[in-house]
């Protein structure tokens, strides 16, 4: 038994470790990815690696936006398969309603050569969960996206605020204040969407263990207490008049135009910032997000993605070999860390030596070994097939709460979690 | 063959698209909208739907804000109209060509680019808080989101209305005019007297037009809003088009539309009530 077990792990690490894609002149073709902002730019920075591998397999990936890649990838579906492009990009938390409602859209990447299967242990195995129906592999994992305190160093010294001093959401508020004391309230603690996303609510109740569905994605938790206080945090920190209300727009020109000191986001925002805002570089540097209390939880996640190729796809053999070279190998993800900050979860590419080293954009910090530090403390949270639905609910209970129309985060949660039951029929968890 | 089948036979590459693209559509969204479409394959679920919509909070909100649409914009866009039509229609107004113009430009302008103009121009450092002097973050506001797509629409559509208008009023006999000048009746009067009930036909046909559109309405608060904040600018068309295509709930999505359909409905019953008797 114990013998079984050292083979076992010996041939982990051999699976683990082979990532050395092989690569063939004779496939050819021409394949289109679709993908959003940065992560666009990350996969159209593998081009010139691949096709060292496949020199006669011709890569476009088109950035067609977040939000319409989703919708323009749903409306491909319900037609049946029509234009959609040999490789798709979905974050993992709006996965699963593809694989719900259109489980024939998608390839099942096990049908494929080499079958997904090979790939699994590569990848930490939470990652899978959203991307998979029973032994169906639908997408490999890409990214992920542990949230962080991206802060100017020189605002935040020239009020006399230390970041290591920010343990909780209260400190976060009392630095907040002084910020703004110092400037003449010109600079903010961020930017909160409110009534367009809840991207805060969701890092926050992930923080504390709390998602709108529990980790089976059959019953309703929007109304637990992890959440509760997550929505009272979203709440004080509005009153407070410590941060910008905006979208993802108004968030870079702020960070462009001074205006915050700090942006909390999945560290996918670390290319965003960088690549917006080069004439800043050494101002910026990282910290754990603070907790709802003393002592407790300093990591959370938003976002992360996949590629899946969809079953039209007339070139899923190149296509299939793009998705490992960017995904499954340590140069590919690499790559992407490197030019764009996308966090690989590739687990070999986060033992890289690169991980390692200092960051002269970030004042020299080692951002990458603080951010992958926080991956283990990361409580796990499902999208279900449900995610859209409930977070349009959420977008607007957020809003109601923050106006004022609800006595308390609790009654407002509650009344998100029967709206949520009533639009999935899910019950709603005791 | 037949001369008695020849008609048919022309009207039938008309009926055949009309039974593919419209007939067959509007029977299968009512079939639809009897099922449940949130599991694959979908099943029979009769009242699922329907006594959702009944008690969905976020279907009245919809319905609540395209009524205040209704409301609001579109007797504002149509008095404006008829105002703007009768000064293009004055023989004072000099370069009358070039203003009739340049009031039903806007029409020419794709609704994607008008779009984007307007959320730009209420950006928080935006034209319109600079001109006036405001620190309003006019999209992040309920009110001032509402306001925003009410202006949008009512720059968008009061020239193309004012047109109309004006067709209709250079119809209007010009011996009524005189008439009551000689009988001493002011401007004002031969306003209300005779322009108004001159004028009821083309603007009952102006407002059927307004009301369907805005039961539609979808493109300017999709793109300009979002449908937001929260929900304060979602339409009724947003939340079909949420619910069909990012919720992938073709049932739901169907009863909603039928429930636009019945709104029409009622709306047109009322009109054709109150206006349709002597026309």
């Amino acid at each position: 038994m114990k013998r079984l077990a050292v083979l076992g792990a010996a041939l982990a690490f051999t699976l683990a470790s082979a990532q050395q894609l092989q690569g063939n002149p004779n496939l050819r073709g021409e394949i289109t990815v679709w993908s959003w902002n940065i992560a666009a730019k990350a996969l159209e920075a593998n081009i010139p690696g691949f096709n060292k591998l496949f020199p006669n397999v011709k890569v476009t990936v088109l950035d067609i936006g977040n939000q319409a890649t989703y919708d323009r990838g749903l409306a491909g579906c319900a037609a049946g398969g029509a234009d959609l492009p040999d490789v798709y990009s979905v974050e993992n938390n709006e996965a699963e309603v593809f694989w719900a409602r259109f489980p024939n859209c998608f390839t099942d990447l096990n049908t494929l050569q080499p079958a997904a299967s090979t790939l699994r242990n590569l990848f930490p195995a939470f990652k899978w969960t959203e991307l998979t129906v029973g032994n169906r592999i639908y997408a490999i994992p890409w990214d992920s996206g542990p949230v962080v305190m991206f802060y100017r160093r020189d605002i935040y010294s020239q009020s006399g605020v230390n970041p290591a001093t920010i343990r909780t959401w209260d400190d976060f508020i009392a630095a907040g204040r002084r910020i703004a004391q110092a400037t003449n309230n010109r600079v903010k603690m961020g930017v909160i969407a409110n009534g367009q996303d809840d991207e805060w609510f969701r890092m926050l109740a992930n923080q504390n263990g709390c998602f709108y569905f529990n980790n089976q994605g059959t019953a309703i938790t929007v109304n637990q207490p992890g959440c509760v206080t997550a929505l009272e945090t979203v709440k004080k920190l509005i009153d407070a008049g410590i941060v910008l209300q905006g979208g993802w727009n108004e968030q870079i020109q702020a960070f462009k135009a001074g205006q915050i000191a700090t942006s909390m986001f999945g560290a996918w925002y670390e290319g965003t910032i960088r690549s917006n805002a080069p004439e800043q570089s050494g101002k910026w540097g990282i910290y754990p997000v603070p907790a709802s209390r003393e002592g407790g939880v300093r990591a959370a996640n938003l976002g992360g993605s996949a590629l899946a190729i969809p079953a039209s796809s007339r070139n899923k053999e190149a296509a299939w070999a793009f998705v490992r070279y960017a995904l499954a190998t340590t140069e590919g993800q690499v790559t992407m860390l490197k030019e764009y900050g996308l966090v690989p979860s590739l687990l070999a590419a986060t033992r890289d030596p690169y991980v390692a080293q200092p960051q002269p954009y970030w004042g020299n910090q080692r951002i990458w070994q603080v951010i992958l530090g926080t991956l283990g403390n990361v409580p796990a949270a499902r999208g279900t097939q449900f995610f859209q639905e409930a977070r349009a609910i959420m977008v607007k209970t957020q809003a109601d709460y923050v106006a004022g129309r609800f006595p308390n985060a609790k009654a407002a949660l509650d009344a998100a979690a029967q709206q949520i039951a009533q639009a999935t029929g899910l019950p709603i968890a005791r | 063959m037949n001369r008695s089948a020849t008609p048919y036979l022309f009207l039938l590459p008309y009926l055949a698209i009309f039974a593919l693209f419209w007939a067959w559509p509007i029977l299968d969204s009512l079939l639809l909208s009897f099922q449940n479409t949130r599991v694959y394959p979908p099943v029979w679920a009769p009242s699922l739907n329907w006594s959702r919509l009944l008690r969905d909070a976020a279907f009245w909100d919809a319905l609540r804000n395209t009524v205040l649409i209704l409301v609001v914009q579109v007797p504002l866009m149509l008095a404006l109209a008829t105002a703007l039509a009768v000064a293009l229609n004055s023989q004072l107004l000099r370069a009358r060509g070039f203003f009739r113009f340049a009031f039903f430009a806007p029409v020419v302008v794709g609704a994607v680019a008008y779009s984007a103009v307007f959320r730009l121009l209420f950006n928080p450092n935006g034209a319109v808080n600079n001109a006036l002097g405001l620190e309003f973050n006019w999209l992040f506001h309920p009110t001032g989101a509402m306001a925003v797509i009410i202006i949008t629409l009512t720059w968008r559509w009061t020239g193309y209305n004012a047109i109309i208008l004006l067709a209709g009023l250079q119809s209007i006999p010009k011996e009524l005019y005189e008439a009551a000048e000689i009988d001493g009746a002011s401007p004002w009067q031969q306003f209300w007297k005779i322009t108004v009930p001159s004028l009821r036909p083309v603007l009952l046909f102006c407002l059927v037009l307004s009301i369907i559109g805005t039961l539609q309405l979808f493109t300017e608060p999709w793109l300009i809003t979002n449908g937001g904040p929260g929900t304060a600018t979602t339409t009724l068309g947003v939340y079909l088009y949420r619910q069909g295509f990012q919720n992938i709930n073709f049932g739901y999505a169907s009863t909603i539309a039928y429930a636009i359909t019945l709104l029409a409905l009622v709306f047109s019953l009322i009109q054709l009530r109150l206006f349709g008797r002597e026309s």
